[in-house]
């Protein structure tokens, strides 16, 4: 299978008795095309389960294959190098930088990876457009609403064409149309054959989106659900 | 990235204008004390500064300055005259007297006898009237600062009266000399008039001020001087500088100047370090973001110092720039700072000093980012 799967995954905090093991043994996988929600109550393991996978933490124990490499024995350096080039993040809070205008923001990833500021802008500007942010490339995030703000980091997480996207609470922050936009707009665009998308949302509103829901008690996924995800905005596609 | 990190830097415009505004203060107190400092202590060496035609000034062996010499025979003037390389060689009388006016003030000046015939010594910049006005009877020139001194408020010109030790002196022309480090007013006279303005004893000879033949090096022909005379022969340069070193290591001054720069140089820290940490702090998540999307821990380095010294040169340049309207402003010929200015190389001095300050500043504040988890852009 393409994509992503984690096996036997230990991953704990803390040390003596304040050491908390908040991946038990956990078992994973998002199948590249598909839309994967990670879901469960708040401090199962869910937001640290992406960033193992995202390879922002170390784990105890267990493995994990991101399109054929494991972010957990690469050097620094080349972790880094992972991150850039592999993961799309969208966070809960935007996480947009405040002094750059919605264009700029969008095109962060790509002058991470050396892109001169004038041509990722040019494609930032073209994958905002697709998000229907044409009109607001150069407002900065302050003077955008919640939604056009995150449509902004949703273009930051696709522009440099990632192989895998990580959400963490796309909707929570906006009120339940902004959300079922910021959805749509989301699963048009980053769900490709290449590409796999992993959710991790407690918003039910939103479930519709998934083509698998993996649900997380106490460090491990339970159970796993595939759906059959509606029709959604035809867009075209981004290159 | 420098883009995003310019932005980010201007983007926070109070803590920009806090950082700017710290490293623009600690600029100006290290640049104005500086130069205050080399104005100070060069005044000690004005006399030697101004007498352009010298090369080689002959001494008493035990004469440490300028403004403080071994009076020597008359004699040795003829000693001097008779080594070989030196093309000429006059007598120059230094000594303190009081000054009084008619109107009843009064002040310490240096009197400077110059060789009768020549007048090798005098400063040649003159405000009002010319060095052969010295040539006339109990005629003395005397610094336009000094005059406004004496007689405050009035048109500079000569024709003044004064008494210089009960004896009296004609102001015949107006000199621009800078004042000297111990004597405040610098009066130019022939020399036989000196000698009657300075009673003393047999012994009355400062200073004999010599030339260098041409095709000899003039510390060389010091050296032969020395030798020959037993005297000590400096170049201009060296008496300059070694009149500065007297006084650096024989006052506080140095010590108390120093501390005020380093004091400067510490505020600088305290406030930009202060800054600068409050900055990073309050973009931290920011920089987690552009750690999350694959920027290395070097080029969050490269941004960070970007943002350094771009605050450092917009400070710097601010500082510098009151520190030198500071300095134009005082530099009047009516000024008692006259001869106070920037040197170059406090500015250059004070330039790395102010980039290792920010620098230092932000290595303090740098650590925070360097070992900043990416992950914590999961956290609400």
């Amino acid at each position: 299978m393409s994509g992503v799967i984690v096996t036997n995954l230990v991953k704990s905090f803390g040390a003596g008795d304040a050491r908390v093991t908040v991946l038990n043994g956990t078992d994973f996988s998002a199948e590249a095309g598909k839309m994967t929600f990670l879901v469960g109550p708040s401090g199962c393991g869910k937001t640290t389960l992406i960033s193992v996978i995202a390879a922002m933490l170390s784990v105890d124990s267990g493995a994990v294959n991101v399109f054929g490499t494991n972010p957990l024995i690469l050097k620094p350096r080349e972790v880094v190098r992972f991150r850039g080039e592999t993961v799309g993040f969208v966070f809960q809070q935007f996480n947009l930088l405040p002094s750059l205008d919605a264009a700029e923001n969008a095109a962060v990833p790509l002058i991470v990876q050396g892109m001169s500021s004038a041509k990722a802008r040019s494609k930032a500007c073209d994958l905002l457009a697709l998000l229907g942010l044409g009109a607001s490339l150069s407002k900065l995030p302050s003077q955008l609403s919640g939604g056009q703000q995150q449509r902004v980091a949703i273009a930051r997480a696709l522009v440099h064409e990632p192989k895998l996207i990580v959400c963490d609470e796309p909707t929570s922050s906006l009120d339940a149309a902004s959300g079922k936009t910021v959805m749509e707009l989301f699963s048009s665009l980053a769900v490709r054959p290449d590409r796999a998308a992993i959710v991790v949302t407690h918003d039910d509103r939103i479930y519709h989106f998934a083509d698998r829901i993996a649900f997380m008690e106490d460090g491990r996924v339970v159970r796993t659900e595939d759906k059959t995800r509606p029709h959604v905005i035809a867009l075209e596609p981004h290159r | 990235m420098l883009s995003i990190a310019l932005k980010m830097l201007f983007g926070d415009k109070v803590k920009l204008l806090g950082l700017v505004a710290g490293i623009a203060f600690s600029t100006l107190l290290m640049a104005q004390q500086g130069g205050f400092f080399i104005g100070l202590i060069s005044r000690s060496a004005n006399f030697v500064l101004d007498a352009r035609d010298v090369s080689i000034w002959v001494m008493d062996p035990l004469t440490e300055t300028a403004e403080g010499p071994r009076a020597m025979r008359d004699t040795e003037l003829n000693r001097v005259r008779g080594v070989p390389g030196i093309l000429w060689a006059v007598p120059l009388i230094q000594a303190t007297a009081t000054l009084r006016t008619n109107e009843g003030r009064s002040t310490n000046a240096a009197i400077l006898g110059l060789d009768n015939v020549s007048l090798v010594g005098i400063n040649r910049a003159f405000v009002a009237g010319s060095p052969e006005d010295l040539r006339g009877p109990d005629a003395i020139a005397i610094d336009q600062l000094g005059f406004a001194r004496l007689w405050p408020g009035e048109p500079i010109r000569p024709g003044k009266v004064i008494e210089i030790n009960e004896r009296r002196a004609v102001v015949v022309a107006i000199t621009d000399a800078a004042p000297g480090f111990s004597a405040p007013v610098v009066v130019y006279t022939r020399l036989s008039q000196a000698l009657d303005y300075t009673p003393g004893g047999r012994n009355r000879l400062s200073f004999v001020l010599a030339s260098h033949a041409p095709g000899t090096n003039p510390a060389d022909v010091g050296k032969v001087v020395t030798a020959q005379t037993g005297l000590k022969a400096l170049t201009s340069g060296d008496f300059t500088r070694a009149t500065i070193d007297y006084v650096i290591r024989n006052t506080g001054i140095a010590f108390s100047f120093g501390v005020v720069i380093g004091l400067g140089a510490l505020v600088g820290i305290l406030v930009s370090g202060l800054t600068f940490t409050l900055f990073i702090s309050d973009n931290i998540r920011q920089f987690a973001v552009l750690k999350a999307v694959g920027t290395s821990n070097w080029r969050i380095l490269g941004m960070v110092a970007s943002q350094a010294v771009v605050v450092a040169f917009i400070g710097y340049g601010f500082g510098l720039g009151l520190a030198s309207g500071f300095f134009e402003g005082v530099n009047q010929p009516l000024s008692e700072l006259k001869g106070f200015w920037l040197p170059w190389q406090v500015a250059a001095m004070v330039a790395v000093a102010t980039l290792v300050i920010v620098l230092l500043a932000s290595v303090v504040s740098l650590r925070r980012v360097l070992v900043l988890d990416p992950a914590v852009v999961f956290r609400g």
